[in-house]
């Protein structure tokens, strides 16, 4: 099923490109024969065995002792799990730079960001065979980093894989989804990490995953999600609708979908809002960093650890989410916010009547250079994730896929079906990447 | 946002901001904000949910089980003589 690397490949890889956290003490598992295929985890999601840090120092030092369910799930099927993969912190980014430890480098550009928040996701399965890796989206966590290393990245349904060991970001928003390099793949884990979990009760909701063939018809492309790109990525994604027409007699309809343009702002709200309440517990006393300054005032105590270990793009997002939800602004910016959603997930369900996906690209540029990244302001950032907003605010199941290149470097194609309905997403990765050769870089030690 | 308001908020988050930070967030989150005042255009919606699927009828049993050897979870705290130590309240 899988060629895996040699133990010393991987830590060279690792060494180069930043990919891991954290690497299994014990990787002999890579030669044994039959080698055992293997998997990465989100340093977001609880192992045993490793630290869980979710990118940032507040969390050093804390070694969960149980397994979030999907890593347990991909362990009880015999995968071998080789590390926990390099994050923003706390999924608080687009480019895998807000780092508390190793910023990952894109694999077909090392001067380029992976994308965010799982930035080491995305360039562990871009850069080892047969992988496949767990990562977690918010806001587009997923989607974001697959696309800029040319690999498929599956943002379940929320709700559909167990979020229990999961660390916190946004609980309205978290999902865990896989990062592989063909459609198979997907196809293989996706029933293994799904299903209902009494640890989380909101994966108790779910309609069994029906994988049975949907053969996706007919799609739509929102105008509203066609501006703002760059011409290279337009470019790109005109040609694959026309190859999508042409090869695979896909009908493709415009629409218009309005409340698009509130997604974002909604969408931030709600992530900084439940991320700063999430964000409490880190206080020096139950995970990670340990204040030994026990004769201090809990105010100082508290505020001396936090003040001391967070990043300042989760600082950014405290204070925001602290704001938004204070006395006076609850109804102008977080129950309208909820509001804001609804109506997107309407017009959602609206288009998605008469079609079987909506197709956007995944991200408006292909992988900036670090130095780009640096002299974006924080709203600029933020708006980078316009395009992967829409699904992730509205719980919606989306997948990206390679659709092109520009002087080298990977654009992807995000397509989101109706809730639970994984099988459109599945049938759309398996006929287009039947026809479209999907490049992987080429690395010499 | 002015400084001042940072420097509340910044109060209620328990973190401590120096003057530079002050400054910067102040600047960042203005920004922000203003950007979010497109909510004000959207339109109104009668209904609203905390998720994003209909999550009702999901509260399992009440009954004791241990899930984790508390043993573990005590060993990565700061303990003395078994109980959990922590700052001073007043």
């Amino acid at each position: 099923m899988s060629c895996c690397p040699s133990p010393e490949r991987l830590i060279q890889l690792n060494e180069r490109f930043r990919i891991f956290s954290e690497l299994a003490d014990d990787l002999s598992g890579l030669q044994e024969y039959p080698p055992r295929p293997t998997f990465s985890a989100k340093d977001s999601l609880c192992a045993v065995g490793f630290q869980a840090r979710a990118g940032s120092r507040i969390l050093e030092g804390y070694r969960p002792p149980f397994d979030a369910t999907p890593v347990w799930r991909m362990r009880q099927e015999g995968m071998l799990l080789i590390g926990k993969t390099n994050m923003d912190e706390f999924g608080f980014g687009t480019f895998s730079t807000n780092s508390g430890y190793d910023v990952p480098r894109n694999p077909f550009d090392e001067d380029r960001a992976c994308g965010g928040s799982s930035g080491g996701a995305a360039a562990a399965t871009s850069l080892l065979e047969g992988h496949v890796a767990l990562g977690a989206s918010t806001g587009g966590s997923i989607s974001c980093p697959a696309s800029f290393c040319g690999v498929l990245g599956l943002t379940p349904t929320y709700g559909r894989v167990s979020r229990y060991g999961l660390i916190d970001y946004g609980n309205s928003l978290d999902k865990v989804g896989l990062l592989a390099r063909d459609a198979a793949t997907l196809r293989t884990w996706l029933p293994i990490i799904s299903g209902p979990d009494p640890k989380d009760p909101t994966s108790c909701v779910q309609p069994m995953l029906d994988l049975t063939p949907r053969r996706v018809e007919r799609v739509a492309v929102p105008k509203e999600a066609m501006q703002n790109l760059s011409s290279g990525v337009e470019a790109r994604f005109a040609e694959s609708l026309l190859r999508l027409q042409e090869e695979h007699d896909v009908l493709i309809d415009e629409v218009s979908m309005p409340s698009l343009r509130y997604a974002l702002s909604a969408y931030y709200v709600l992530a900084t809002s439940e991320a700063s309440t999430n964000l409490a517990r880190y206080c020096g006393m139950r995970f990670g960093v340990r204040n030994s300054n026990i004769s201090q005032h809990f105010n100082d105590f508290f505020s001396e650890t936090r003040s001391a270990n967070f990043g300042v793009e989760a600082k950014r997002r405290i204070l925001l989410g602290t704001y938004a939800r204070m006395v006076g602004f609850r109804d102008r910016y977080y129950m309208k916010a909820l509001a804001v959603r609804q109506l997107v997930i309407s017009e959602y369900k609206r288009v998605l009547q008469d079609h079987d996906l909506v197709l956007t690209p995944t991200m408006p540029f292909v992988a900036p250079r670090f130095s780009e990244i640096e002299r974006m302001r924080p709203l600029e950032a933020y708006q980078a994730d316009f395009l992967t907003v829409p699904p992730n605010l509205a719980g919606l199941p989306h997948l990206t896929l390679p659709c092109g290149y520009l002087e080298g470097l990977p654009v992807g194609m995000q397509a989101v079906a109706s809730h639970w309905e994984e099988r459109a997403l599945l049938d759309i990765a398996e006929r287009w990447t039947s026809r479209f050769h999907v490049r992987f870089p080429e690395v010499s030690l | 946002m002015d400084i001042e308001t940072v420097r509340k908020v910044a109060r209620v988050a328990r973190l401590r901001l120096t003057p530079s930070e002050e400054m910067q967030f102040a600047q960042d989150l203005e920004e922000v904000l203003q950007y979010f005042s497109l909510l004000d255009e959207a339109p109104q919606v009668e209904t609203h949910d905390f998720n994003p699927v209909r999550v009702a009828d999901i509260l399992r049993e009440d009954e004791p089980s241990r899930d984790v050897n508390a043993e573990r979870l005590r060993d990565s705290m700061d303990t003395y003589n078994d109980m959990v130590r922590g700052p001073r309240l007043s």
